[in-house]
């Protein structure tokens, strides 16, 4: 019993140098993105190298990392909320779970890349696009979308994946925009939704969940951020991206401080390089094809080859706040499960 | 002395605790810990979802039962887990009966044993993937094989299949042993008095099975009840399930309150499979084994026909299954699955520089968990077995609960319990190995007992009347003895720990996060590359491991004692 005890004992002790927080020397700065690992880990690695401060971070969908941020209101785990659209922020202010801060950059930022309190700033701009799959079109005889209401067609039926709203940002811009091209009718837009839900196959968790099965073939075609949608083409997915001549929506990317962070110091210093030219240069380097938010930084001239003509708005970040929660509510209700 | 009086009457007052200050020490340690991490966090979570506001309120869960997609939800959970449970018993017993009465040669019944482990040893949605790569509208099976155009592999349909593929194994793994001890001379006897062998099958063979069918029915009931990564993979819009809507509830609409309601929901189920398979379905086992009997005839039992026809069948499942693996293993290999098929060992890359924190933080908190479920498993399972002390009975049940709930609740629970002071634990490796601990060491704690009523008390009262303390006891008669029921233990942990999902996706943090935590992140956003390069990671590692522990369980092995594999079922 003695040796079992001693065991017991070394184990209990083992656990808690476990339990401590592993992460919280100097120099380290703890970080919830909502960029996939694949564009935030590059982007970390140049700000470590940028200012030797290293970056702890852990990927959640917006809807997940928001939870999480208000979850952990009380006693908050991270410094940062980094990357994810915009409306995502605007929700979060009203839980109150930022803290204000303006980065160097902040003067030279348009009004819609900026909380006018500096609740976020944005890091980036990120399109909403119509991607389709080469050979679908092909088959069916179609030409590429050109508008929200060639999505109707009965080609399309049970043929399209675009992301659930419940968990994703992606979708909640898609819906904004639907608004926004209705005049923000609600009615009106709740229709046009109602209508295109026999042709949507899947709603997927995370934005970019369905640019692949589009890919494959899969699925016909989808609702998704442009960043995804070239990256999903770069892999060598032959897919054809196009845009609605009524418009659609844009989304910043924004950063945010978390209030009661840790580290709050080395938490501003990545809001300042991520806010400025330094880390939006690096973008097109990487390959990550968001739009950079700094106004001296020049769009990659691929990327504005894709753009050329394309009729894009953005999303008033005031309404879709002070609405997302009613609209996510009615979405699920009358879209989602009718 | 102590337990000698202890058997001959109960405990009286406080005298236990004097007479064997050891025991008493464990068993308020085990009360403890039981407390903190068992009762506790589902009290908090029935707190949550009955205190609205300083009172005590039905509302919460008033609005979920009225909200009829949430109904919806619950029977859509119940019916997926009734025809879980069917088809998997279905399956299960055609391998199970095969393998007893079909003469197969012994390589044959490796192969099926080898093939029917991998779904036990993977992440649970590994054949969710491999089903989206075959079965979509362009899947490898359904479009390029068969030409069907527009086949929709969302819903009901495939995530039945594929969840029964995954846990057929637990039935076949339940049902071998019973249709083994069934003497088959029995079943000759009644064909020799002239019966045919359908009759035979049908009014005997059958019979004897029934039990051991319920208990694998219910088995698979529980196990479906508790999935919710491949719903969430493959059942689409069309057919929510609880599990994921607790967990979108949760995770999408930051409704932690609505999540704990819609998983105590799920409590209800649970709770009452669990009581028929402790107490109903364990009490009605009435194979006999009769010790060698006579040679056993195994061909007669089968016609010809119909051995060729259950073989066939096997093997057609198994086939399927290795080909979903083979499928998986390819999709680890090649640039980007359906448009680059060239070869390349990037993802496995990707996996070992980029998901090494998670593979680390995973083998970290596997081998912390292994061990503590191990000997908490045996601690608990012995006392209980062996031991006579107040509150003896309530303590088996009270450990068995995390065991018997769907992950979903006890990962919520937790995460309700541990998030702020007084017992902040969240983000810790410590939250997510007690999880594992105390939700995995149970099977432990049952194989222990169950060991334990074969061995004699006698022996250890041999020890105690010649003046050994209990602790000396334990250490130096009783362990050797339970050694095997420890490595089985050690063996379920360390799978689950390696595996499982359902709870410890609400557990992980900054600091610590889990490789199938990172499989489903890579199969939402499907990158299918690394995602499938993490699973074939996993089985890899957690066949070596099995493979040490049923090695090092050779030398342990009581006779008589089931195989490592069998337990994992539980």
């Amino acid at each position: 019993m003695k040796a079992l005890k001693q065991l017991f004992c070394t184990a209990c002790l083992s656990l808690a140098a476990l339990a401590g927080a592993p992460a919280s020397a100097q120099g380290t700065v703890n970080v919830y993105s909502i960029w996939p690992e694949n564009w935030a880990r590059p982007m970390f690695q140049e700000f470590e190298k940028a200012t030797g401060i290293k970056v702890n971070f852990v990927r959640f969908s917006s809807g997940e990392a928001l939870a999480r941020v208000i979850a952990e209101k009380g006693n908050p785990r991270v410094d940062v909320l980094f990357g994810g659209p915009v409306e995502t922020h605007a929700a979060g202010i009203k839980e109150g779970i930022f803290e204000s801060y303006k980065p160097p950059s902040f003067d030279r930022l348009p009004a819609r890349f900026k909380h006018p309190d500096g609740q976020w700033v944005a890091i980036a701009d990120d399109p909403l696009v119509f991607m389709t799959n080469a050979k679908f079109l092909k088959e069916n005889n179609l030409k590429a979308p050109a508008s929200w209401n060639d999505l109707l067609h009965p080609a399309y039926k049970n043929m399209l994946q675009m992301a659930d709203a419940r968990t994703s940002g992606t979708a909640v811009t898609r819906i904004f925009s639907v608004l926004e091209v209705n005049g923000r009718d609600e009615n009106k837009a709740f229709e046009y939704m109602k209508k295109l839900r026999p042709n949507v196959q899947l709603y997927t968790k995370s934005g970019g969940g369905g640019t692949l099965p589009v890919g494959l073939g899969q699925a016909g075609g989808g609702i998704f951020f442009i960043v995804d949608a070239l990256d999903t083409k770069a892999k060598g997915y032959d897919v054809v991206i196009s845009f609605p001549k009524e418009g659609i929506g844009t989304a910043a990317e924004a950063i945010a401080l978390i209030k009661g962070a840790k580290n709050p110091e080395l938490g501003k210093k990545l809001i300042d390089w991520a806010s400025s030219p330094a880390m939006q240069n690096t973008l097109a380097t990487h390959k990550i094809n968001f739009l950079p938010a700094h106004p001296d930084v020049a769009v990659e001239p691929s990327l504005a080859a894709v753009l050329k003509d394309a009729k894009i708005f953005p999303i008033d970040a005031d309404y879709a706040g002070a609405n997302r929660k009613r609209m996510v509510e009615r979405w699920i209700a009358e879209v989602l499960n009718p | 002395m102590a337990s000698v009086s202890a058997a001959e009457g109960p405990a009286r007052g406080l005298a236990w605790v004097r007479q064997d200050p050891a025991l008493s020490a464990a068993v308020l340690a085990l009360w403890l810990l039981l407390g903190l991490f068992v009762v506790f966090p589902l009290a908090m979570l029935a707190a949550r979802v009955f205190w609205d506001g300083g009172h005590f309120s039905l509302a919460g869960i008033g609005t979920i039962l009225t909200d009829r997609h949430q109904v919806q939800a619950f029977w859509n959970s119940l019916l997926l887990a009734t025809l879980v449970g069917l088809l998997g018993t279905v399956f299960g017993f055609v391998f199970a009966f095969t393998v007893a009465r079909g003469g197969l040669p012994r390589w044959v019944v490796t192969a099926i044993d080898g093939a029917v482990l991998l779904p036990l040893i993977s992440p649970p949605f590994t054949t969710a993937i491999a089903f989206v790569f075959s079965f979509g509208p362009r899947g490898l099976i359904t479009y390029e094989l068969l030409g069907i155009k527009g086949f929709t592999i969302y819903g009901m349909g495939s995530t039945l299949f594929s969840e029964a593929l995954t846990y057929f194994p637990i039935a076949y793994l339940a049902l071998r042993p019973i249709l083994a001890a069934i003497d088959s001379n029995i079943e000759g006897m009644a064909m020799s008095l002239g019966a045919s062998r359908w009759r035979v099958f049908r009014t005997v063979t059958l019979p004897l099975c029934i039990p051991g069918l319920a208990n694998s029915f219910l088995l698979l009931f529980a196990a479906s009840l508790a999935d919710f990564a491949t719903p969430l993979i493959l059942a689409g819009n069309a057919f929510p399930v609880l599990p994921t809507q607790a967990f979108l509830q949760i995770t999408g609409m930051f409704d932690l309150r609505g999540g704990a309601v819609l998983s105590l929901v799920l409590l209800v189920p649970a709770m009452v499979v669990f009581v028929l398979q402790r107490y109903w379905v364990s009490q009605r086992f009435y194979v006999t084994v009769t010790g060698k009997g006579a040679g056993q005839s195994p061909f007669e039992s089968v016609a010809p026909w119909m051995r060729w026809a259950l073989v066939g069948a096997c093997l057609a499942v198994t086939l399927v299954i290795v080909y979903l693996y083979a499928l998986l293993l390819y999709a680890s290999l090649v640039m980007a699955f359906g448009a680059n098929h060239a070869l390349t060992l990037r993802h496995y890359g990707v996996i070992f520089t980029e998901g090494l924190k998670a593979i680390k933080d995973t083998l970290v908190i596997a081998g912390f968990s292994m061990p503590l479920g191990g000997l908490y498993g045996v601690l608990l399972g012995y006392l209980v077995a062996r031991k006579t002390f107040p509150g003896r009975r309530t303590m088996e049940v009270v450990s068995m609960i995390n065991y018997a709930l769907p992950g979903t609740i006890v990962g919520i629970a937790y995460l309700i319990a541990f998030n702020d002071p007084p017992i902040e634990l969240a983000g810790t490796a410590l939250v997510i190995i007690a999880c594992y601990v105390f939700r995995y060491g149970p099977t432990g704690i049952r194989t222990t007992i169950a060991l334990l009523q074969q061995i004699d008390r006698s022996l250890e009262e041999a020890s105690q009347s010649l003046g050994a303390a209990s602790g000396t006891t334990f250490r130096r008669i009783t362990l050797p003895l339970i050694l095997p029921a420890f490595f089985a233990g050690l063996g379920v942990v360390f799978i689950r720990s390696m595996t499982a999902i359902s709870a410890t996706i609400f557990l992980v943090s900054i600091s610590w996060t889990l490789i199938t935590v990172k499989i489903l992140e890579n199969m939402t956003e499907l990158s299918l590359g690394p995602a499938a390069a993490f699973s074939v990671l996993v089985i890899a590692i957690v066949f070596v491991v099995i493979a040490a522990i049923s090695w090092a369980l050779r030398f342990f092995r009581a006779p008589g004692a089931e195989p490592v594999t069998s337990l994992l079922g539980g």
